[in-house]
């Protein structure tokens, strides 16, 4: 049963990425992503993960891509695109790069020390999380603070410049 | 694996109670097309120019901004579940947090101050 | 039950994914698109190790690069309208002016 949703979540997630890059259309692409990151959020719920695979739909799908189809549409690009030309310049480059890519990550994975290990305990809690986050990982999570101020700030400024 | 079927139903009848009734307005509704019924529908009235306008920048803003202070919310769900926990060995877990909101609240009061949130301008 | 190395194929193709899209796609949201995609895919592998060794940390990092990606959209995407208000444009060929 498990193995039936990994499928379906792994081949989901993948055809969606593949439909992403060859999608004329941004708006199209970018809902293809939002596919794909909900494919993942199903396999994060399979690793035992369930409230990063909630993060992964409340952040990523709902908030992240909205704001990238909300800026395709504020700059009206999906009109733009269609009157280019399509120019696949880079695409033996683009093959032999992602081959490449790929054989090299099958190398460094292959040597993993625990591919036929069994998975270990069962689902995370939110408790678990919190627990490790608020006591050994407190200097990142400050830092995060710091991180998330310099992009309200830098983003701002930006949007405010020029309009 | 089972609490987790209930959320997979609810899935699977929200599309497809999108799906189905997409394809059974297909098959049911009667189709006699004129020029004036393929006009988008604007309340009677005939449209004007193209409906693929540029949004103002005040969206991006606001949208933006969302993003940023969802993430602090994201932050703050697990620290209310351990609170209690961790409180008990002292103030700790909550100076930190309120550090943590306090840079976040200097960002709120520069975007504020910035007129960010100003509808007019 | 699943072994680690079918979800390390699955993020090892995602993040491969994002690469070869970066070198096919002109326009620079989809390359920034294509860049989520490549933080997803080491998200993967990341909550599969921790899954599997296990240590819960793969999770947390998860959160920070989650973090980070937000800040990151928000940065990026208001540079790009910056960039569009210039430019009128958002293509990545034509925006070479440290080049020369």
């Amino acid at each position: 049963m498990t193995t039936v949703f990994f499928l379906i979540f792994a081949l989901t997630a993948i055809g969606a990425a593949v439909a992403m890059i060859f999608q004329r259309n941004p708006v199209y692409s970018c809902l293809c992503l939002v596919l794909a990151f909900f494919a993942l959020a199903g396999l994060y719920v399979l690793l035992g993960a369930p409230f990063i695979a909630a993060i992964q739909i409340i952040v990523y799908a709902g908030a992240i891509m909205v704001l990238f189809l909300f800026v395709i549409m504020l700059l009206n690009l999906s009109a733009e695109e269609r009157e280019r030309p399509k120019r696949p310049r880079f695409l033996p480059f683009a093959v032999a790069v992602g081959g490449l890519l790929l054989l090299e990550l099958a190398l460094v994975f292959r040597r993993a020390p625990l591919l036929g290990m069994p998975a270990g305990q069962s689902e995370t809690s939110v408790e678990e999380i919190g627990l490790k986050l608020f006591t050994d990982y407190i200097y990142p999570f400050e830092l995060s603070s710091v991180l998330i101020l310099a992009a309200i700030i830098g983003a701002v400024m930006l949007a405010k410049r020029k309009i | 694996m089972s609490p987790w079927v209930p959320l997979l139903v609810m899935m699977l009848i929200g599309l497809g109670f999108g799906v189905v009734n997409i394809i059974a307005s297909n098959f049911l509704g009667p189709r006699h097309p004129t020029a004036k019924k393929n006009m988008p529908y604007e309340c009677g009235i005939e449209p004007i120019g193209n409906a693929r306008i540029r949004f103002s920048v005040k969206f991006y803003v606001i949208t933006m901004l969302f993003i940023l202070f969802d993430m602090e919310a994201v932050f703050v769900y697990p620290w209310a579940v351990v609170y209690k926990q961790l409180a008990r060995s002292g103030l700790f877990v909550f100076m930190e947090m309120a550090l943590y909101l306090a840079i976040i609240f200097a960002g709120f009061v520069y975007v504020w101050k910035k007129g960010a949130l100003n509808w007019e301008d | 039950m699943i072994p680690l190395s079918w979800y390390l194929v699955v993020s090892a193709v995602l993040f491969t994914i994002g690469v070869v899209g970066i070198f096919f796609r002109r326009d620079l949201i989809t390359l920034f698109m294509c860049i989520e995609l490549q933080l997803n895919g080491v998200n993967l592998a990341l909550i599969a190790f921790s899954r599997y060794l296990p240590d819960i940390s793969g999770q947390i990092i998860v959160f920070f690069v989650i973090t980070v990606a937000a800040a990151e959209a928000a940065v990026g995407l208001a540079i790009m309208i910056a960039l569009f208000h210039h430019k009128e444009h958002l293509d990545s060929e034509r925006v070479n002016l440290m080049q020369g």
